[in-house]
């Protein structure tokens, strides 16, 4: 059960830093 | 107490966030240079994330009690584990886009003039790359423990170093000194967690040793180290916890081995016993310890216990060695004087090399225990369970509603694997059975 939330937490960790990442370039981008 | 381990479970993974995610938007902070385009500026924000992620993954592993203790430290290796390919698949996205967006970077003449920035983003991403292939295919490439653990420590460390002083060289956002002192701070502050596990933590142990008083062969080809702590009251433990031992040298070396507590939790005089199976080059040499032996003992660890998973009824499933947490639980049990229901399934190849056979025997005076062996190579005459532990095994000899009660699971995988599968079968519910497996590799 722990182990499943684990991926779960790595997959939404992801999903987050990939997210910032496009949300700091977005910034930038505009200004 | 579950609520509060959930509660603190999420304030780590907040903290973890931040970590990655407050020094990347501190670029944002003060002057800036001018803006590139979109993917030049996301493959850099990956690129600084990927870092980040990598650095923190000296904190995943330094063994800090309090912040493993929601999940368990094998659980937290796994993580440790997962998060690290997708730290690598973000440093190597970053190298990916930026070579594509400046083809110039890659293009040969350009390679052979680059800045020393070039050339360690180059031996980054080279100690990256062997990095996770020792670590995927350690077994398969026939590396010693010791030495891929040694090797692993000295990749990371190199990776990390070398992706610091490439970001530093390269300029742009680390040009201001603010923002470059945060990074260099941070690169620092992740070496100073591998150096707390490394020196620190072992300090500490040097200085509370334990001895051993007796070694007992056991049923099964193991044999059980009992330790009593040398001038020092020791540790409390939770039944089903582990701990990391240390026989032959100091604290310093590189690789302890975790092993399960399997005595009672309830011991006043800090005694601690770990029964160990005969599995492998360290493992074959515990029956030749010799009483007074100084070891040492890093823990407790783990969140595979009764104590935080209350119940009315407990079901213990345990095949082989995995026995060892099971007896601690059953034990402690004893001790305290605990009169609940406890069922355990016990998967073993033949009658002879059941460990604790006799003990568990016993102990159903002692407890409401009743325990099930189930036998992949039966004696003539034997009635009793064959075969594997299944759904119908446990629906034989498990009361429903099977969702009421608490599962602790310990054993070779494919077994946890297909007793965890049956569980979901029988409805039970994921927040009820507990697996412990102990992969640190």
């Amino acid at each position: 059960m722990r182990r499943l939330f684990a991926d779960r937490l790595v997959s939404a960790t992801a999903v987050i830093v990939i997210l910032m990442a496009v949300i700091f370039a977005l910034l930038r981008v505009a200004g | 107490m579950r609520l509060r381990y959930a509660a603190r479970g999420a304030v780590w993974v907040a903290i973890y966030l931040l970590f990655i995610l407050a020094p990347l938007f501190a670029l944002l902070a003060g002057s800036l240079p001018a803006a590139r385009d979109f993917w030049t500026e996301f493959a850099a924000a990956i690129g600084y994330a990927g870092l980040a992620m990598m650095g923190l993954q000296f904190g995943l592993t330094a063994r800090f009690r309090y912040v493993t203790e929601p999940w368990g430290e094998d659980v937290v290796y796994h993580f440790h584990r997962q998060i690290s390919l997708v730290a690598v698949g973000l440093v190597m996205a970053h190298m990916l886009i930026l070579s594509a967006t400046r083809p110039a970077l890659i293009a040969p003449l350009n390679f052979i003039q680059a800045p020393w920035s070039a050339w360690f983003a180059v031996l980054s991403i080279t100690a990256i790359i062997v990095l996770v292939v020792m670590a995927l295919w350690r077994v398969t490439l026939n590396i010693g423990y010791e030495t891929w653990h040694l090797t692993h420590i000295l990749l990371a460390v190199i990776a990390i170093t070398a992706g610091i002083l490439h970001m530093v060289g390269s300029g742009f956002y680390l040009a201001d000194p603010g923002k470059r002192a945060l990074w260099i701070g941070l690169t620092i502050f992740w070496i100073c967690l591998l150096l707390y596990v490394r020196i620190v933590k072992p300090l500490f142990m040097l200085r509370r040793p334990y001895r051993v008083t007796e070694v007992r062969l056991e049923r099964g080809d193991s044999s059980t180290l009992v330790m009593q702590p040398d001038g020092h009251p020791g540790f409390r433990f939770s039944p089903g916890q582990f701990g990391w031992l240390t026989v032959f040298g100091t604290p310093f070396r590189i690789t302890g081995h975790p092993f399960s507590f399997s005595s009672s939790a309830a011991a006043a005089d800090g005694r601690v016993e770990m029964t160990i199976r005969k599995l492998g080059d360290f493992t074959s040499t515990i029956s030749t310890i010799p009483v007074g032996q100084r070891v040492y003992l890093d823990g407790p660890y783990g969140a595979f216990t009764i104590d935080r998973n209350p119940a009315d009824m407990h079901v213990l499933v345990a095949g082989g060695v995995g026995i060892t947490p099971m007896m601690s639980i059953l034990r402690t049990l004893a001790d305290r004087g605990d009169r609940r229901p406890v069922t355990l399934l016990y998967g073993n190849k033949d009658w002879d090399s059941i460990t604790f056979r006799e003990e568990l025997d016993a102990l159903t005076a002692r407890l409401r225990l009743t325990v099930v062996h189930v036998l992949s190579d039966q004696p003539s005459g034997w009635t009793g369970e064959r075969g594997f532990i299944t759904a119908e095994v446990l629906k034989r000899h498990v009361p429903p509603p099977f969702a009421d009660h608490e599962y602790f699971i310990c054993g070779p995988g494919v077994m946890m694997d297909a007793v965890e599968t049956a569980l979901g079968k029988l409805g039970v519910p994921l927040s009820k059975y507990h697996s412990e497996r102990y992969s640190f590799a």
